[in-house]
C-alpha cells in the first residue's frame, strides 16, 4: 500500500513538472496550438487522478467520525484560504486576456498559477471525499445513486471544457454545470450523521459548518469572480478551474445545510444524550445482570448508572425482606442498604425517618413509584424541616418482581423539582434490571444451599444404612432375611437382630411415627436403647416397659414409636411377641396362616403402669417349616389410588412363596407389593423381615 | 393428591369435628390448626367424627396425642367417633382405645359429656 501512493505520488510530481514545463515553453514559444494544451490538460488529469487514489487509500485506511471529517474539511479550507491569500499579496504581474485565452505577463505568475491550482485541486479532492463519506453515512441506495450522478456531472462538466479556452464556455459546459449545482442541492440533504452526534460534538460541527460555509462561498465568489484566483485557476486548467468551483459550490451548499439542520437538532440534543446513555447503561447492566454474580458489585452499578443517567446528585438501593406468611401489607419489614452514592446511613435515616411510617412504607404498600418533587414543602418530609440540604426532589421506585417486592431504589436531587418524567422513567427501568439481579443473586443462593442440604442428606442416608444390621444372624435352624426401603433419603423404619445368648434370637421391626429427618432421629435412638437394654432384659415385655421408659424422655408429645419384638428359642423354636402398637407378625404354619397380635401400646404414649398394663404376650410355638413376617405399614398400606395393598394380599403373597427360602419369601412379597403399586416409588418407608423355621438346633443340621 | 377437609359444628356446648379425606405429615397440620383454634376459645368438649376419613397415618395421630392433655388438664376430652372398620385399625393397632373413648355413634359421645356418674 505505502509503495503505491508512493508511486503514485511520484507520478503525479513528474506529470505536474512535466505540465509546468510545458506551460513555461508556451510563454516563450506563442505556439496556439490545441494540440499541446490538451497534453497538458491530460497530464493534469492524469496527476489528479492519481492523487485522488493516494487521499482515497489514506482516508479509508480508519474509521473516522464526523466531526473529525468535518475539522479535515475546515483545514483544507484553511489550506485554500491561506493559498488565496498568499496569491493576492505575492504581487505577480498577472495574466492577460487575448482571444479567449490567457497570457501570463510574467514567469512567477505562471509558477504561482501552478502552485496555487494544484493546491486548489488536491484540497478540492480532499474536500470531495470528505462530503463523499458524510453523504453516504448509512448507504442507503439512494443516497448512493444520487452521489453517483452528482460525481459524474462534476467529471463531466469539467471534462466538456477540455477543448474550450479558458474564457470560452459552451452550452454543454454550461448545461452540465446547472445539472451538477441542482443534485448537489439534492445531495446537501443528507445529512444524516447529524442525528447521533452527542451534545458536544453538535455544538462544535455547528461552529464547523459556520466557518465551511462562510469561506466555501467566499472561496466560490472569488473562483467565480474576476479576481486574480480565478485567472491563475483559469490560466492553469480550465476543467480543475470548474472542478474547483463546483465542488466550493457544494461545499457552500452542504455546510449550509449541515448549519441549520444541526441548529434544528440543538434544542432535543441533551434528551437524545439522555436516552443514548440510557439505552448504553440498560445495556451495560443487563450484561453484568447476566454475567456477574458478585450481587455487592451489580447493586454498587445499579445505583452508579442511575446516578449518572439521570444526574442525581444522590442515589441508594435498599434491599426489602418481608417475613414470610406475613401478608404483604407492608406491616412489616426489615430493610438493609445494599449500596449507597453520595449519602451517608445517617442521611438516609434521617430523611426516610424508618421510626415514621414515611414514605417506604407508601411504596411497599403501594408498588408504585412516587416522585416528590419539593421535599422541604412535602407533608411526609416534615420532620425534616430543621436539616435542609439533603435531597430537594427524591423519585423511590419499588423493585417488584414476580415473587414479591425485592427492595426500593431510591435517586435525589439537591434543588426541588429535579426529576422529569423521563428520569423517573429510566429510574424504572434500573429498578427492574436491579430486581432480576436481586431474584439472581437469591436463586443462585438458595441452589447452593440447596446443594449443600442435598449432600447433608446423602450422608445421613449413609449414616443411616448403617445403623441397620450389616450381617444376619445365620444359625441351621433358621433362615433370615430383611429389607428396609426410606420413602425420602432417611426414614424412620427400623430392624435390628441380636443374639441373647442361651440361644434365643432376637429379631425387633419398628417404625417411628412421621417420616423424613425428624424420623430418623428418633430410629437411631431407638437403635441405641435396642442395643443398650436388649441383652438385660429376660422377655420382651420387659424390654418393651423398660424402652418406652428410656424413650419418654427425649420424644416429642405428638411422636411415637411403634415396635414388634420377637425372640426366638432356637432350642425349642418358641417365639415369644410383644407388641407395642406395631403392625401384628404374619405367622405362616402348614395347616394355618394368622396374625399374631398380643395387646399393646405405642411407645412414647404414655408412661408407667398404664403402658406396662398395656403389653401383652403371645408365645408361639414353630413347626418345621413355619415362616414369620415382621413389616411395618409401608407394606400394608402401599397404594394403588385408594386402595391398600393390605393384611388379605400379604397373607396371600407369604403364603404363596411359604416354601422358598428367607429370601426367596422376601423377594416374592417384595414383587407382589410391587406389580400391586405398578412399581411406583414407595411414599412411606418400608420395611420386611422374613424368618423361616428349619426345626430345633438338636437335630441334625439341614441344608436350607 | 392429598385431600383433606374439617368441617366444625357445636352441639350442647360440645365442638364436633367432621373430618373427611387423607389425614397425613401434610394435612396434619390443619387438624392441628382446628384444634388450636377450639383451645384457644377455651373450648375443650371435642369430639372427632371420624366418618369421611379415608385414611389416617402415624402424624394424623400424633395430632390428638399432640393436644389430649391439655384438653384433660381443662376439665375437658377428645372423643372419637364413626370410625370406618379399616381407620379403626390403626387406631386400634396402636392402642389408642386405650387412651380415647371411641364410640360408634356421635350422639352417645355427645352424650357422655354429661353423664357425670361416669
Amino acid at each position: 500500500m505505502r509503495l503505491r501512493r508512493v508511486v503514485l505520488l511520484g507520478g503525479a510530481f513528474v506529470l505536474v513538472i512535466v505540465k509546468f514545463a510545458l506551460d513555461v515553453v508556451e510563454k516563450n514559444v506563442e505556439l496556439d496550438l490545441t494540440g499541446l494544451g490538451l497534453i497538458r490538460e491530460l497530464l493534469l488529469i492524469a496527476a489528479m487522478g492519481g492523487l485522488y487514489l493516494v487521499i482515497d487509500s489514506l482516508a479509508s485506511r480508519r474509521e473516522s467520525t464526523p466531526v473529525r471529517k468535518l475539522a479535515f474539511a475546515l483545514i483544507a479550507l484553511g489550506a485554500m484560504i491561506l493559498g488565496s491569500i498568499g496569491l493576492s499579496a505575492s504581487g505577480v504581474a498577472g495574466f492577460d486576456a487575448k482571444n479567449l485565452a490567457l497570457v501570463p505577463l510574467d514567469y512567477p505568475s505562471i509558477f504561482l498559477a501552478s502552485l496555487v491550482g494544484l493546491a486548489f485541486g488536491v484540497f478540492s479532492l480532499v474536500v470531495i471525499r470528505l462530503l463523499r463519506d458524510l453523504i453516504l453515512v448509512n448507504r442507503k441506495p439512494a443516497a448512493r445513486r444520487n452521489w453517483l450522478i452528482f460525481a459524474l456531472l462534476l467529471l463531466g462538466s469539467s471534462a466538456s471544457c477540455l477543448t474550450t479556452k479558458p474564457l470560452d464556455g459552451s452550452l454543454l459546459t454550461g448545461i452540465l454545470f446547472v445539472m451538477a449545482i441542482i443534485v448537489a442541492v439534492v445531495n446537501s440533504f443528507r445529512l444524516p450523521w447529524i442525528v447521533y452526534l452527542t451534545k458536544r460534538e453538535k455544538l462544535f460541527s455547528l461552529a464547523c459548518a459556520f466557518f465551511l460555509f462562510v469561506g466555501f462561498t467566499a472561496l466560490a465568489v472569488q473562483v467565480g469572480g474576476g479576481s486574480l484566483l480565478r485567472r491563475s485557476l483559469l490560466y492553469y486548467s480550465h476543467p480543475l478551474h470548474n472542478f474547483v468551483q463546483l465542488v466550493l459550490i457544494f461545499g457552500a451548499m452542504y455546510a449550509g445545510m449541515a448549519f441549520v439542520s444541526t441548529l434544528f437538532h440543538l434544542p432535543t440534543a441533551e434528551a437524545f444524550d439522555r436516552k443514548r446513555s440510557e439505552v448504553s447503561s440498560l445495556h451495560t447492566l443487563s450484561k453484568l445482570v447476566t454475567q456477574v454474580f458478585d450481587f455487592n458489585e451489580l447493586v454498587d452499578n445499579v445505583t452508579s448508572l442511575t446516578l449518572q443517567v439521570v444526574g442525581a446528585s444522590s442515589c441508594w438501593l435498599e434491599i426489602i425482606s418481608l417475613p414470610r406468611g406475613v401478608p404483604a401489607d407492608g406491616a412489616s419489614y426489615a430493610v438493609q442498604v445494599a449500596a449507597r452514592k453520595n449519602i451517608t446511613q445517617e442521611e438516609i435515616d434521617l430523611l426516610i425517618a424508618p421510626e415514621r411510617r414515611g414514605i417506604r412504607d407508601t411504596v411497599v404498600a403501594d408498588r408504585r413509584p412516587i416522585v416528590v418533587d419539593d421535599v422541604e414543602r412535602d407533608a411526609r418530609f416534615l420532620h425534616l424541616r430543621k436539616k435542609k440540604g439533603i435531597a430537594g426532589s427524591l423519585v423511590v421506585v419499588p423493585l417488584v418482581s414476580h415473587t414479591g417486592l425485592a427492595g426500593v431504589l431510591y435517586a435525589a436531587k439537591k434543588e426541588s423539582y429535579g426529576f422529569v418524567r423521563d428520569d423517573v422513567d429510566a429510574i424504572a427501568a434500573f429498578a427492574d434490571q436491579a430486581t432480576v439481579a436481586i431474584e439472581n443473586a437469591r436463586l443462585i443462593r438458595e441452589s447452593l444451599e440447596k446443594e449443600r442440604l442435598y449432600r447433608e442428606m446423602l450422608v445421613a442416608q449413609e449414616m443411616q444404612k448403617r445403623l441397620l444390621p450389616q450381617r444376619v444372624p445365620a444359625a441351621p435352624a433358621f433362615d433370615l432375611d430383611a429389607v428396609s426401603t426410606p420413602a425420602f433419603e432417611v426414614g424412620g423404619d427400623y430392624y435390628d437382630f441380636m443374639d441373647l445368648g442361651g440361644g434365643r434370637i432376637g429379631i425387633a421391626v419398628g417404625d417411628v411415627s412421621g417420616k423424613g429427618v425428624s424420623a430418623a432421629f428418633y430410629m437411631s435412638e431407638m437403635k441405641g436403647i435396642f442395643q443398650a437394654l436388649g441383652r438385660l432384659c429376660a422377655s420382651p415385655k420387659e424390654f418393651m416397659v423398660k424402652a418406652n421408659e428410656a424413650l419418654a424422655d427425649s420424644i416429642d408429645k405428638r411422636s411415637f414409636v411403634s415396635l414388634i419384638y420377637a425372640v426366638l428359642d432356637t432350642a425349642s423354636g418358641r417365639l415369644t411377641v410383644a407388641r407395642a402398637g406395631h403392625c401384628p407378625l404374619l405367622h405362616i404354619a402348614a395347616e394355618r396362616v394368622a396374625y399374631v397380635r398380643p395387646n399393646g401400646l405405642g411407645m412414647g404414649l404414655r408412661r408407667g403402669p398404664t403402658f406396662a398394663d398395656a403389653i401383652a404376650e403371645e408365645e408361639i410355638l414353630l413347626e418345621e417349616g413355619d415362616v414369620c413376617v415382621l413389616y411395618t405399614d409401608g407394606i400394608t398400606e402401599a397404594r394403588r389410588g385408594d386402595e391398600e395393598f393390605g393384611y388379605e394380599r400379604l397373607m396371600a403373597a407369604a403364603r404363596a412363596a411359604r416354601a422358598g427360602s428367607a429370601a426367596g419369601i422376601k423377594d416374592d412379597i417384595l414383587k407382589s407389593v410391587g406389580a400391586f403399586t405398578e412399581q411406583r416409588p414407595n411414599d412411606d418407608d418400608l420395611t420386611l423381615v422374613v424368618l423361616k423355621w428349619n426345626g430345633p438346633e438338636r437335630r441334625a443340621p439341614r441344608a436350607t | 393428591m392429598s385431600d383433606f377437609k374439617i368441617g366444625q359444628r357445636e352441639a350442647q356446648s360440645v365442638s364436633i369435628l367432621d373430618l373427611k379425606g387423607y389425614l397425613d405429615a401434610h394435612t396434619a397440620p390443619k387438624l392441628e390448626e382446628a384444634f388450636q383454634n377450639l383451645l384457644r376459645s377455651q373450648r375443650y368438649r371435642i369430639v372427632v367424627n371420624c366418618r369421611d376419613l379415608s385414611y389416617i397415618s402415624s402424624a394424623g395421630l400424633g395430632v390428638f396425642m399432640a393436644f389430649i392433655e391439655d384438653v384433660r388438664n381443662n376439665k375437658g376430652d377428645i372423643k372419637l367417633t364413626n370410625m370406618s372398620p379399616k381407620v379403626y385399625n390403626v387406631f386400634d393397632l396402636l392402642g389408642f382405645p386405650l387412651l380415647y373413648e371411641i364410640f360408634k355413634d356421635e350422639q352417645e359421645a355427645v352424650t357422655r359429656f354429661f353423664d357425670r356418674t361416669k
